[in-house]
């Protein structure tokens, strides 16, 4: 038996092994040059083990565009330098912040570097 | 022995790592407002308590072991958080932490859920000190998880060097045994009670010989310790006086039996319910079976009225069935399940716990197939392995047996003050702003 699977499982591989057409039994052109596709995953989360998506509610940091439903990925192995967007907690609160040049002039306890925001557009 | 003798250096050889009340600690991660308040962690269906984090140990007036409800209205006034526990998510934040210490160590034993022992043999080149703290500095940059580490020449050693890492504070959760002599400073600072193995009923007899110490019990006669604790009180002996001869092991063993049993939220009468009850458990194990890549042999399924109460008529039973072939089938060991608790039902009783479990466990490629059974082996397996893809991926039966029924939550356990699954679940995520 064959289980047909759609949409969100469809095994990646089948689909990235060289091309053969059944017709005439020739591999297609584009045979020596495939790549696997790009993996969001791969290319927005860099350091797995430290990373944390965080979904916003409100527009308390649309300064920083920022907005409502937007998901930050934080991460926390890297090191915050100046202009760097980062999760800080405030007399336990959770706060948005832009690194200052002096960092030490804060009194908030850095939680993670934010790496990006995946805004949502609907 | 000369004194200079405890000036030897020691080659420390194993790192042991464990989380600081590693459940309390996952659950504060997300909740900075919680920062330095006591938390706690219940057991499945929110019986008691099973995780404190320092500042709720300190709260010693509360009594901690008792049945929450009992003690609800106490924490409650001493302003104690509590939470049901979250498994998926603890997992997950465990799963980083061990791969965090792959990347110190390339042999990592992965002890429990949140301790390890790392094998740091040849490791001489280094400041073995500074590699400690750099273990706990960055396990808590990237998951604000706290931890400890010992550093000893065997893992009994290393275990207890962890201990002191935690007790002693100038150690600041490093510690590293690398000379003689302090080996036997920690085995005089140690309890006997204190290490790793030995168990209750040993300490008592030990304690009425004399042996109070670690060092008091090292200082016993081997043949005495062969005699009285077998090859494992010998095996502990030896590793105190820094001879290893605990494997390290990278490779869990599978486990030999796997179940569960678990009280039904209310009593429950008719068979249908019950059926369905012993469906997801079936389920459950089913699941770790895969997982570890064994079938089972046996299908054991016991049936339980509730002992406690003194209105109920009582009655227990339970039976076994073997299976034509051992699976790791959820679907065919539902239907001996089945079997087995329809052999054992008896109207008129109100039942409290159903328990299900699976023995016989050989490797699913070890298994022969039976003459008189053709099996579809290769198309099960792959609609399993699809069923567990699904429910890794979208939720805990997402697909399963129509058997289970539709009242499953049910079944799960009562999980009231359950934390959002953060870091598993896109809905779940955590909400700031």
């Amino acid at each position: 038996m064959e289980i047909e699977v759609s949409g969100k499982i469809r095994k990646t591989e089948e689909r990235h092994s060289a091309e053969v057409s059944t017709q005439t039994g020739f591999p297609s052109a584009a045979t020596h040059y495939m790549e696997a596709p790009i993996d969001l995953n791969e290319e927005l989360s860099i350091h797995k083990d430290a990373t944390f998506y965080i979904r916003v509610k409100g527009d308390a940091w649309k300064d920083f565009m920022i907005l409502n439903k937007d998901v930050l990925i934080v991460d926390r192995s890297l090191t915050p330098h100046f202009e760097d967007l980062a999760l800080v907690v405030e007399e336990g609160v959770f706060k948005v912040i832009r690194i200052p040049f002096d960092k030490h002039q804060d009194t908030c306890t850095l939680w993670g570097v934010i790496t990006y925001i995946i805004h949502y557009a609907r | 022995m000369g004194s200079d003798y405890l000036y030897y250096t020691l080659r420390p050889m194993i790192a042991m790592v464990d989380c600081n009340s590693f459940y309390a600690s996952c659950e504060q991660i997300f909740r900075p407002d919680l920062w330095g308040r006591p938390v706690v962690v219940l057991s499945n269906n929110d019986g008691c308590i099973i995780a404190a984090n320092k500042e709720a140990k300190a709260l010693t007036h509360i009594p901690m072991f008792e049945a929450v409800y009992k003690i609800k209205h106490i924490l409650i006034k001493n302003k104690v958080t509590f939470f049901s526990s979250n498994y998926t998510m603890y997992g997950e934040m465990s799963q980083r932490v061990m791969n965090i210490l792959g990347t110190f160590s390339p042999c990592v034993e992965v002890y429990s859920i949140d301790e390890a022992f790392l094998d740091v043999h040849g490791f001489s080149h280094i400041d073995i000190q500074a590699y400690g703290f750099d273990i706990k500095e960055r396990i808590y940059q990237y998951t604000g998880l706290p931890v400890g580490v010992g550093i000893a020449p065997t893992k009994v050693l290393a275990k207890l060097a962890n201990r002191m890492a935690k007790k002693i504070p100038i150690y600041d959760h490093v510690y590293v045994m690398d000379t003689e002599e302090k080996r036997i400073e920690a085995l005089q600072w140690a309890d006997i009670g204190d290490i790793w193995g030995i168990g209750r009923k040993h300490v008592k007899r030990l304690q009425a010989i004399g042996v109070f110490k670690a060092i008091d019990f090292v200082n016993l006669p081997l043949a005495w310790v062969r005699k009285e604790m077998t090859i494992v009180g010998e095996r502990l002996w030896k590793e105190l006086r820094g001879e290893s001869c605990l494997e390290f092991m990278t490779v869990p063993n599978p486990k030999k039996a796997i179940g569960t049993a678990k009280s039904f939220g209310q009593k429950l009468p008719d068979l249908g319910r019950i059926e369905e009850a012993c469906a997801y458990y079936i389920t459950e194990v089913a699941e770790v079976l895969r997982a570890q890549k064994s079938c089972a042999t046996y299908v054991h399924v016991a049936l339980y009225t509730n002992y406690h109460s003194t209105i109920d008529k009582q009655y227990s039973n339970r039976m076994t069935v073997t299976m034509p072939i051992p699976t790791n089938d959820t679907f065919a060991l539902i239907a001996h399940a089945r079997k087995a608790l329809h052999g054992i039902y008896k109207s008129g009783y109100r039942y409290k716990k159903v328990a299900v479990n699976l023995t016989g466990l050989i490797p699913q490629e070890h298994v022969q197939g039976n003459l008189f059974e053709q099996q579809s082996k290769i198309t099960d397996a792959k609609i399993m392995k699809i069923v567990d893809t699904l429910n890794m991926k979208f939720g805990k039966t997402t697909v399963s047996s129509a058997m289970i029924g539709t009242r499953i939550h049910e079944w799960e356990l009562i999980k009231r003050e359950r934390s959002p699954r953060y870091t598993t679940q896109w809905r779940e995520l955590l909400e700031i702003g």
